[in-house]
């Protein structure tokens, strides 16, 4: 594969990374009560994130 | 939903089928021998491996893994005093362990040992992928032994006579296979009487960072599971297969490899590089939501990210074990209980407390 080539994936992994903060937010959020996760427990965290994430994956 | 749900294999009426004027019924009978769960695909696996191998540079890149297991496995050659003329590498994947065998000086504690493949004359390697089995044949390290590379169909059932290799070794492929039982049986069969059996598989704990937070992910996002990462063999299983098989005076133990990654994503990336991704039987077809991944990458740092660390964890657990076929004049543990000497006198002896 030539090196000029980025693999979705790679792009996916470097627009994620610039949302450290918000995946904190929402790793927490998750993490807080692990035994008990539910669907959409942290929607709003989650939609935070990918607020961002889209946001910057237009940038890369 | 349970495990037993989830294999239970599909039935078919057979009214389906009745096509012709046939109206003979009978009972319903149950096919001999013990029933096998397929849990892995072995089609699927087949392709996997074969599709990482054809990226030549990146598949070298990523046989981090198996290299280091593979010399860590050799290692346990050098306490077998003894010539091994033919010899059965299963399950080859590169053949690593032939490498490891060529590699010079294998003993850390004298400098200038011969490599072990001296004490080899024919090595063959069995794989059911090509593509990864023959990607480093022209290596230089293939001139140092009579190595032999097979393609075989299905690594569960094995092309051999009995009594015909004088060691079976196997590193990395045996979690993938199916009928563990059966196989071992089948390597104790092939081994000639007093004879090792040395391998190393994933088991237990390996990736348990990337299962939990995955089925935290799912949870969260989709509100249910699916198998991301397969079932391994736990090590107390071991034991009882190896003697089950029939193996005698058995060794079995654990290393823990730790893999630091920058990302979840260039931990899956590594692991389809190495063709081992999910090729459980009933996995959920298709890529992962693309929400799955980005709620997996936070939950996975959250969870198991260290403080200090800038990347992410990723265990790899791996279960040696050597077991011998049984054979005339081999020694034989003593009676439990028949000790004469206290070993806390022979070693020293101390408190287990002040530990």
């Amino acid at each position: 594969m030539p090196p000029t080539k980025t693999r979705p994936i790679e792009k996916f992994a470097k627009a994620t990374a610039k949302c450290s903060a918000e995946a904190a937010a929402y790793g927490k959020c998750v993490v807080a009560d692990y035994n008990a996760v539910q669907k959409d427990m942290c929607a709003k965290e989650f939609m935070r994130l990918k607020d961002c994430f889209l946001a910057a994956s237009k940038k890369v | 939903m349970s495990l037993r749900l989830l294999l239970r294999p599909a039935i078919f009426s057979p009214r389906t089928y009745s096509a012709s004027s046939s109206t003979t019924r009978s009972f319903a009978s149950q096919t001999s021998g013990t029933p096998v769960w397929d849990v892995f695909n072995s089609k699927t696996k087949h392709l996997q491996k074969d599709r990482a191998a054809q990226n030549v540079e990146e598949s070298r890149k990523v046989d981090y893994i198996k290299d280091e297991v593979a010399t860590r496995l050799c290692e346990r050659l050098l306490d077998i005093k003894r010539e091994f003329p033919n010899v059965l590498d299963l399950g080859a994947n590169s053949c690593n362990i032939a490498r490891a065998l060529a590699t010079p000086n294998p003993d850390p504690e004298a400098p200038s040992s011969p490599a072990l493949s001296n004490r080899i004359s024919n090595l063959t390697c069995i794989d059911t992928s090509k593509a990864l089995l023959c990607r480093d044949a022209d290596e230089p390290w293939n001139a140092e032994m009579n190595l032999t590379r097979s393609v075989i169909p299905d690594l569960e059932s094995l092309p051999y006579e009995p009594n015909s290799f004088d060691l079976v070794l196997s590193s990395l492929s045996m979690h993938w296979i199916n009928d563990l039982p059966s196989l071992l049986a089948q390597v104790n069969s092939i081994l000639k009487p007093d004879s090792p059996f040395i391998a190393a598989m994933f088991g237990g704990d390996t990736l348990f960072e990337l299962r939990t937070s995955l089925q935290l992910a799912d949870l969260e996002r989709r509100g249910g599971v699916t198998p991301h990462v397969s079932p391994l063999a736990d090590v107390r299983d071991v034991g009882g297969l190896l003697n089950k098989a029939g193996f005698k005076m058995l060794t079995v133990d654990v290393e823990d490899i730790v893999v630091e990654y920058p990302d979840t994503f260039a931990l899956m990336q590594d692991l389809q590089a190495m063709g081992e991704n999910n090729a459980i039987l009933h996995r959920e077809l298709g890529p992962m939501s693309r929400d799955v991944l980005l709620a997996n990458e936070a939950i996975y740092r959250e969870l198991h990210k260290e403080e200090g660390s800038r990347g992410i964890p990723a265990t790899f657990r791996l279960i040696f074990m050597i077991g011998w076929k049984e054979g005339q004049g081999q020694s034989q543990p003593l009676q439990r209980g028949s000790g004469e000497m206290n070993l806390k006198d022979l070693l020293g002896g101390g408190d287990l407390g002040n530990r």
